[in-house]
């Protein structure tokens, strides 16, 4: 596929997002998304309550998620572009959470089919999220914090060593089976006794969480390195590239691909050894929270944390695949 | 004194049974300033390794290559290399892929114009800011001839760079290769096993023979530039070099397609 000219340029965007975005545009299910949400908000404020709830957040919740469809309905009608891919693709998983969001609704607090304290309904959960906002927002600023510095940690020691490993047989003849029985124990294991050695809580939570990522890391980038063609080594030398341009210019760019594929493994590990570490050694943060929360017996709280974690996971998430089709755009079909 | 002196050079590779294999023997042959010489033989005649050690990037088991009275050790920027595949770094756009041996030897403040017109020299234009795989063999091939040329090597080694293109790219690289050949005056050495690409292009055309792999003879090319390659002369030349290469045995094409089939 060449690329010459804007109008083919043009086409071939249209294309890509085609692929991406396959459902055909339907105005049917575009409306039927919308009145599934409208639906949704007519039964919870007609019929009767069965638990004590306060409805407003989830009032407002549902409005921006009606005035959101209606929008990109009415803009996908009339434009040719992006959203109508988007909300033509995405109508029908609109509509299906339309329908969870009623029969969740009237199982919990319309009919207490699932009853409190261990079922809750959504609006509970919004109701929740709202009284609790500012322990909630400090709790995950906290966890994001702890996160974010033990995952640039691991990810740096498993980056750094695998580049090491990969490219140098030396290294890679004394550290490699270290690095195979090390890091195949699971992060948790140690979780005793970082408690006792480290000097401070915080240090220890640091140090299994970026446990937990550097293996997976390491492992995958020596696979990438490895795995890179002798072809650009050479080509490289022939073009006068000293040993450090090398690693710049062939053996980071060569072996991300790889190196991302480690990221993305060790990005689930990392948030499980950070709820657990968080819930066993810490006095912040939303596994703290969660079980602070058990502990009073609270499960509404419980079901809030998770909604948090659920968002505030899915968009580190989304940013590193956006870091990570970005890096890597030179590679044939994107992912 | 000639730019490049090859003397005596021979290669033994082991191979898996442990045996000895000689794939270069008693190789001597030199090489004038802005000559263009190529290298043709059936493959397994070690036409790709001879120029592997003239490039550095495998030193011989015997003998001496030697560019400009001094030892090749290792591969470096005065010699250029140009792979069958091109080779371009995937990762970096056609433009940064023409400047890599500069960014690397001149730095971060390299010579843009150079760069521009290298791109406009290759008939790039348009496509600089495409990544490799988004552009034909054609074009990747123009470009790894560029990222080479542009560092102005003493010497430009080309590894059969046409073998994967289709015969009308084909046509066209030699042309361009042509055109740089006679602007820039490069020194050339092209491994090649198309009987008209070497006739089309070089001054002289070395015929090997395989296992082991030898020189059977030099030949001087009488075609005045630029050639034609439907005169009569240019196909008589071109019987010249097809009857030494000729050699008449079955066995040979038996080896060739099994070396193929690897």
């Amino acid at each position: 596929m060449q690329a010459s000219g804007k109008q083919e340029r043009k086409l071939l965007q249209q294309h890509e997002r085609e692929r991406k975005y396959w459902k055909k545009w339907s105005v049917g299910w575009n409306v039927f998304s919308v009145v599934t949400l409208v639906v949704a908000y007519l039964e919870n404020a007609l019929l009767a309550t069965r638990e004590t709830v306060d409805n407003t957040y989830y009032h407002w919740f549902l409005i921006a998620y009606i005035a959101y469809l209606v929008i990109v309905y009415v803009v996908g009608q009339v434009t040719h572009g992006g959203v109508r891919s988007y909300s033509g693709h995405f109508a029908q998983l609109n509509s299906s959470i339309g329908i969870l969001l009623i029969v969740q609704d009237l199982i919990t607090e319309k009919f207490a089919i699932m009853e409190l304290p261990f079922f809750v309904s959504f609006a509970q959960i919004l109701q929740q999220i709202h009284e609790d906002a500012k322990l909630l927002w400090e709790s995950t600023l906290s966890s994001l914090g702890l996160w974010a510095i033990s995952f640039v940690v691991g990810t740096l020691i498993g980056v750094v060593l695998g580049l090491l490993m990969g490219r140098y047989r030396q290294f890679n003849y004394w550290a490699f089976p270290y690095l195979k029985v090390i890091g195949i124990i699971p992060a948790a294991a140690w979780m005793p006794l970082t408690m006792v050695i480290f000097p401070t809580s915080y240090l220890a939570e640091i140090f299994l969480i970026a446990f937990s990522v550097w293996f997976p890391v390491a492992f995958m980038t020596i696979g990438g390195v490895q795995g890179i063609s002798k072809d650009y080594f050479e080509s490289a030398k022939t073009l006068g590239f000293s040993e450090a341009q090398i690693v710049r210019k062939i053996v980071i760019p060569g072996a991300l691909p790889s190196i991302f594929i480690g990221i993305f493994t060790a990005m689930g590990l990392s948030f499980t050894m950070l709820v657990i570490s968080e819930m066993i050694g810490a006095k912040v943060g939303l596994g703290w929270y969660i079980n602070w929360a058990k502990g009073v017996g609270n499960y509404t709280q419980v079901y809030a944390a998770i909604v948090i974690m659920a968002l505030l996971f899915s968009i580190i998430f989304a940013i590193f695949s956006k870091v990570q089709a970005r890096l890597l755009r030179w590679r044939e079909n994107g992912n | 004194m000639s730019l490049l002196e090859v003397n005596n050079v021979n290669r033994v590779l082991t191979d898996n049974n442990g045996a000895q294999v000689n794939v270069l023997q008693n190789i001597n042959f030199d090489v004038q300033q802005s000559e263009f010489v190529s290298l043709i033989g059936p493959s397994g005649c070690g036409k790709t390794t001879l120029l592997r050690l003239i490039s550095g990037l495998d030193r011989p088991e015997g003998g001496t290559v030697k560019v400009k009275d001094e030892l090749v050790t290792k591969p470096d920027a005065s010699r250029g290399y140009v792979f069958q595949h091109g080779s371009l770094f995937p990762w970096e756009t056609i433009r940064d892929n023409i400047a890599a041996g500069l960014r690397v030897t001149q730095g971060r403040h390299f010579d843009k114009q150079l760069v521009d017109r290298y791109i406009a020299l290759m008939g790039l234009q348009g496509f600089e800011s495409a990544f490799p795989h988004q552009v034909s063999g054609g074009m990747a091939q123009r470009a790894a001839l560029a990222r080479s040329i542009i560092m102005h090597p003493e010497l430009l080694l080309l590894d059969e760079p046409m073998g994967a293109l289709d015969a009308f790219t084909r046509a066209d690289i030699q042309n361009v290769i042509y055109r740089v050949w006679q602007q820039t005056k490069t020194t050339m050495i092209l491994v090649t096993h198309d009987i008209d690409e070497a006739v089309y292009l070089s001054q002289r055309i070395i015929v090997m023979t395989p296992r082991p792999g030898q020189i059977k003879q030099i030949v001087t090319n009488p075609l005045p530039y630029p050639r034609q390659r439907t005169s009569d002369d240019f196909l008589k030349f071109r019987q010249t070099i097809q009857d030494l290469l000729d050699f008449g045995s079955h066995d040979q094409l038996v080896t060739d397609s099994k070396e193929k089939a690897k």
